[in-house]
C-alpha cells in the first residue's frame, strides 16, 4: 500500500515536471508547480509515516514552502509583470518532450549504482529526482523568460529534494530548512531581477543582458 | 615530551607571541618585540635541533588539531639537522630585524610584515617534523603563502615588486601542484599517508610510481630551491623582498628544497635507479654553472648573491646525485661522503648567505641602491659592515679559510672516487661533475671578488655611497654572530660528524661517511683527511707572516700621489664598475650568455672624424626566461583569450554549458 502510495505520488512528480516543459502560459506553469509542490509533499509524507516526528514537521514544511508560499511568490511575479503571459520556448515543444525523454532515460541509467545500493521501493524511485533535475536545467537553458529560469530553478530543487527524500529515507530538519532557506532566497533574488529587468527594459527577455561579460 | 618536543612547544608558542606582538605592538616599539620574538623562536628551533642530532628521537601526533588527517609529527636526525640550520638563521635574522626594521612603523616595520614574519618562521620549522603527507603539505603551502606575503612587503615602492611576487606565487603553486600531486600518489601507491607507513612500502612500489613520485617531487622541490631551469622567480624575488626576508628565504628557505628531495628521494623511497640520480646531477650541474655565470655578470648586489644561491644549490644537488649513484652503484662509504658533502654544504651556505644578505640590505639601508656601479668606497664609512661581509664573500667564494671549502673539498673528494666496477657511465660522468664543481669555484671567486671589490673598496662613485652611514647596532650584532657561526664552521665542521653520520645511517644511503669529531675532518670509507683549522691557521698566518715581514725587512713606506699616467687627478669614474670588471668574462662566455649590447656614438655637425660622445648599453636578459617561459607565457595567454569566446554574455548559453557537462559527466559514468 505504502509503496504503491509513494509510486503515484513519484510518477506526479515527473508527470508535472514534463508538463511543466509541455505547456506554455506561465499560469499554467505555477499550477503545475503547485501540483510537483504537493507530490513531493506526498513522498515526504509517505516516507515520514512510522519514522520521527522530525521528519513529519520536515514534509509539512516541504508542503507548506513548494505548495504554498513559492506559487504564491511567483502569481505576484505575473501580476507585476503583465506582458509575460508565456514563455518564448528557444527550442519548440516537441522537440523539448524528445529531449525530456531523453533525459529521463539517461537519469535511470545513471542512477542505476544507486538503486543498486539498497533495492527498496524508495530508493527505487530516485532516478526520479534526478530525471526532474535534468528537466529543470533544460528547462532554464531553453526557455527565453526571466520567469522561467526561475521555474527551471524550482524544478532543480524539487528534484534534488525528492532524491534526498528517496535515497536516505528522511532528511534531517537542520538540512532541509538550510536548503528551503537557500530556494526562498533564490527565489525573491530572481523576482526582483525579473520586475526590475521589466522596469528597465519593458521586457523580460534574458537575451537582453548580452552586454555582462568578461 | 622530551626536550625536543618541549623545545618546539615553546617555538611555536614564541612565534604566536610574536606574531600578536607584530599586531598590537606600537610602532615604536613593533620591531623591537617581533624581532626578539623571531629570535627566541629560532633559538628554540635550533635547541630543539641540536637535541635531535645529538640522538634524541621525538614524535607526537594531534589527531584533534585537524579535521580528517590531523597532525603528526616526528623528528629523526635529518630533521633535527634542518631544524638546526633553520632556527640558527632566524635567531640571526631576529637579532637583524630589529634595527633593520626600525621604529617608523613603515615597510618592512608595517604591521603586517611583523606579525606574518614569525608565523613564516614556525612555518619552516614545521616542515621538517611533518611525519605525514596531509601535514607536510599543509607546512609547505604556510610556508609559501607567508612568504609570498613578506616579499609583497615593499609593493608601494616600486611595481618591481609587484612583478617579482606575481613571479613568485605562480611559481610556487606550480611547484606545490607538483608535491602535492607526487606525495598523493605516493600516498595511494603505498597506501597509507604516514611517512612511516609509505617508508615500509617505499621499496616495493613499482618502478613506475617511484619514478613518476621521484620526477613529480624532484620538479616541485627544485623549483623551491631555485635550481636551473626552475629558478626565474628566485633572483626576483629574493632581491626585491626586504633583506631581512630575502636572507630567510635564500638561506633557509630554499633548502627546505633540498630538505624535500633527500626525504623523499633517500628515505621515502629508500633510493632509486641510476637514471633518476644522473637527472638530478643534470640539473644540479646546471643550475651551478648557469647561477655562478649570471652572479658574476650581474651589477645589482642582491641579484648577484640570488644567482649564487641557485649555484649553491646546484652544488648540493650534485653532492645529493653523487649520494644516490654511489649508493645505486654498491658504494655505500662514498655515498655516505656525498650525502654529508651536500649537507654540509647547506649548511654552510645558510651561513654565508645568510650573511651576505643581512650585508647587502645594510648597504641598501645605508645607500638606497643595490647597484654595484654606483657604489664603492663603503669600506671608509661602514668598516664593520665591511668586515663582515668579507668574511661572508669568503664563504661563498669556498677559499680556505672560508666555511665553503670544506664542503666543497668534501664533494670534490666524493666525485674524485674511482670505482671501474661502478660502470661507464659514473666513470664518465664524475670528472665531468668535477670539472664542474671547479669552473664553478673559479667563476665563484670571481663573482665574490666583484661583489667585494667593486662594492666596499676604492673610492665612492655616486653622493649616495659617500654619505653612507654606519648600521645601527643590532644589525651589526646579527651580522657579527652569523660570522661567529660561519667561522666555527670554517675551522671546526669536524663538530658536525657525529651528526652527520647519524643522518647517512638513519638514511640507509651510506655507512657512517666522517670518522671521529676532533680537529680534523677524517673521511673513514676513502682514505683521505683534511684540517680546516690547520689550513686556516697556516693560510692567516703566512698572510699576517708575509705582511709583518715586508714591513719590517722591506724598505720604509713613504706616501705619494699614484701613478695616473701625467693626467691626473684619478677620479672615481676611471674605478673597475662592477660592469667593467665582469666585461672579461661575458667576453669569455658570451654565447652561453648572450648579452644584449649597444654602442652609439655620435659625431659633431663639424666632420664624421671627431667624436662627441660614446654611449654604451648593456643588458643581459636571463636566457632561461626568454626561450623556456616566454613563449610558455604567452601560449597561455593565447589559450586564456580564445577562452573569453565561450563568455558571450548570454545566460541561455551558460546554462546550456552547466546542463552540457552535467549530462556528460552522468554519460561518462555511465559508459564507464
Amino acid at each position: 500500500m505504502t509503496d504503491q502510495l509513494l509510486n503515484l505520488a513519484c510518477g506526479l512528480f515527473l508527470l508535472t515536471a514534463i508538463g511543466v516543459l509541455w505547456r506554455r502560459e506561465l499560469s499554467a506553469l505555477i499550477a503545475l508547480l503547485t501540483v510537483q509542490g504537493l507530490a513531493l509533499t506526498g513522498i515526504a509524507a509517505v516516507l515520514a509515516v512510522g519514522h520521527s516526528t522530525e521528519t513529519m514537521v520536515v514534509a509539512v514544511g516541504v508542503g507548506l514552502l513548494k505548495a504554498g508560499l513559492l506559487p504564491w511568490l511567483l502569481r505576484r511575479v505575473l501580476t507585476q509583470v503583465p506582458g509575460a503571459r508565456e514563455t518564448a520556448p528557444l527550442v519548440n515543444v516537441s522537440a523539448s518532450m524528445l529531449a525530456a525523454a531523453g533525459l529521463v532515460l539517461l537519469a535511470y541509467v545513471a542512477a542505476r549504482p544507486l538503486v543498486e545500493l539498497a533495492p527498496t521501493a524508495a530508493a527505487q524511485a530516485a532516478p526520479v529526482g534526478i530525471a526532474v533535475v535534468l528537466i529543470g536545467f533544460f528547462l532554464a537553458t531553453t526557455r527565453r523568460r526571466a520567469i522561467s529560469q526561475i521555474i527551471g530553478v524550482m524544478l532543480i530543487d524539487n528534484g534534488i529534494a525528492a532524491v534526498a527524500f528517496l535515497a536516505t529515507g528522511g532528511v534531517p530538519l537542520v538540512v532541509e530548512l538550510g536548503v528551503s532557506a537557500d530556494l526562498l532566497l533564490a527565489v525573491l533574488v530572481l523576482q526582483v531581477l525579473t520586475t526590475r529587468l521589466h522596469a528597465a527594459f519593458g521586457d523580460t527577455d534574458l537575451d537582453e543582458l548580452r552586454e555582462l561579460h568578461d | 615530551m622530551n626536550q625536543v618536543g618541549s623545545a618546539l612547544s615553546l617555538a611555536f608558542g614564541l612565534a604566536g607571541v610574536g606574531a600578536l606582538a607584530g599586531l598590537v605592538a606600537p610602532a615604536r616599539w613593533r620591531s623591537l618585540a617581533a624581532g626578539a620574538a623571531i629570535a627566541a623562536v629560532g633559538a628554540a628551533g635550533a635547541a630543539a635541533g641540536f637535541a635531535v642530532v645529538s640522538g634524541t628521537g621525538w614524535q607526537v601526533s594531534l589527531p584533534d588539531l585537524l579535521p580528517l588527517a590531523g597532525v603528526s609529527l616526528s623528528a629523526d636526525a635529518l630533521a633535527g639537522w634542518f631544524l638546526l640550520l633553520i632556527g640558527g638563521v632566524a635567531a640571526v635574522v631576529g637579532v637583524y630585524t630589529v634595527g633593520y626594521a626600525g621604529r617608523s612603523g613603515h615597510g618592512p616595520a608595517s604591521r603586517a610584515a611583523l606579525a606574518v614574519l614569525p608565523v613564516f618562521v614556525a612555518a619552516m620549522l614545521l616542515v621538517p617534523v611533518a611525519a605525514s603527507v596531509s601535514t607536510f603539505l599543509l607546512a609547505w603551502e604556510l610556508m609559501a603563502v607567508t612568504s609570498l606575503l613578506l616579499v609583497l612587503g615593499e609593493h608601494r615602492h616600486s611595481p618591481a615588486v609587484r612583478t617579482a611576487g606575481l613571479w613568485y606565487a605562480a611559481m610556487t603553486q606550480a611547484g606545490f601542484v607538483a608535491v602535492l600531486l607526487g606525495l598523493v600518489w605516493l600516498a595511494a601507491a603505498a597506501g597509507g599517508e604516514s611517512f612511516a607507513v609509505i617508508r615500509a612500502a617505499g621499496p616495493g612500489l613499482s618502478p613506475v610510481v617511484a619514478g613518476g613520485v621521484f620526477l613529480l617531487c624532484v620538479a616541485g622541490f627544485a623549483s623551491k630551491a631555485g635550481a636551473v631551469p626552475l629558478h626565474p622567480w628566485l633572483p626576483r624575488a629574493h632581491a626585491e623582498a626586504p633583506s631581512h626576508v630575502s636572507a630567510l628565504m635564500s638561506a633557509a628557505m630554499v633548502k627546505l628544497g633540498v630538505y624535500g628531495i633527500v626525504r623523499v628521494g633517500f628515505d621515502l623511497l629508500g633510493g632509486g635507479p641510476r637514471w633518476w640520480w644522473l637527472l638530478l646531477g643534470g640539473l644540479g650541474a646546471v643550475s651551478a654553472l648557469y647561477g655562478i655565470l649570471q652572479a658574476a655578470v650581474a651589477t645589482d648586489l642582491k641579484r648577484l648573491l640570488a644567482f649564487s644561491t641557485s649555484e649553491n644549490v646546484g652544488l648540493i644537488l650534485l653532492g645529493l646525485a653523487a649520494a644516490g649513484l654511489w649508493a645505486d652503484a654498491g658504494q655505500p662509504a662514498v655515498a655516505g661522503v656525498a650525502l654529508a658533502a651536500a649537507l654540509l654544504h647547506a649548511a654552510n651556505h645558510a651561513g654565508f648567505k645568510t650573511l651576505l644578505f643581512c650585508g647587502a640590505g645594510s648597504v641598501l639601508r645605508a645607500t638606497g641602491t643595490r647597484d654595484l656601479d654606483v657604489l664603492g668606497g663603503l669600506s671608509r664609512r661602514m668598516p664593520a659592515t665591511t668586515l663582515l661581509f668579507t668574511v661572508g664573500a669568503l664563504g661563498a667564494a669556498a677559499l680556505p679559510p672560508g666555511n665553503g671549502f670544506v664542503s666543497e673539498w668534501l664533494l670534490l673528494q666524493a666525485l674524485l672516487h674511482r670505482a671501474p666496477a661502478a660502470g661507464t657511465v659514473i666513470t664518465v660522468a664524475a670528472p665531468v661533475a668535477v670539472a664542474v664543481v671547479a669552473l664553478t669555484a673559479g667563476i665563484g671567486v670571481a663573482a665574490y671578488v666583484k661583489a667585494l671589490g667593486t662594492g666596499f673598496l676604492a673610492r665612492p662613485r655616486s653622493t649616495a655611497a659617500a654619505s653612507a652611514v654606519e648600521s645601527p647596532p643590532s644589525m651589526l650584532a646579527g651580522m657579527g654572530l652569523a660570522a661567529v657561526v660561519c667561522a666555527g664552521l670554517a675551522v671546526a665542521p669536524a663538530v658536525s660528524a657525529p651528526a652527520l653520520d647519524r643522518i647517512a645511517t638513519g638514511l640507509n644511503a651510506g655507512t657512517a661517511p666522517l670518522a671521529g669529531g676532533g680537529v680534523d675532518v677524517r673521511l673513514s670509507g676513502i682514505a683521505s683527511t683534511i684540517s680546516p683549522l690547520w689550513i686556516a691557521v697556516g693560510v692567516v698566518g703566512l698572510a699576517v707572516g708575509y705582511a709583518a715581514a715586508a714591513r719590517a725587512l722591506g724598505r720604509t713606506r713613504r706616501r705619494a700621489a699614484a701613478w695616473d699616467c701625467g693626467d691626473g687627478p684619478l677620479t672615481p669614474r676611471m674605478e673597475y664598475t662592477a660592469t667593467s670588471f665582469a666585461e672579461p668574462l661575458q667576453r669569455v662566455f658570451d654565447n652561453v650568455l648572450a648579452p644584449e649590447q649597444d654602442v652609439d656614438v655620435t659625431h659633431p655637425a663639424e666632420s664624421a672624424y671627431l667624436v662627441r660622445a660614446v654611449q654604451y648599453r648593456r643588458r643581459l636578459p636571463d636566457r632561461v626566461e626568454a626561450r623556456l617561459y616566454r613563449p610558455l607565457i604567452a601560449a597561455a595567454d593565447t589559450v586564456g583569450r580564445a577562452a573569453r569566446l565561450l563568455a558571450t554574455g548570454s545566460v541561455h548559453r551558460y546554462l546550456a554549458y552547466m546542463l552540457g557537462a552535467l549530462v556528460a559527466v552522468l554519460v561518462a559514468g555511465v559508459i564507464r
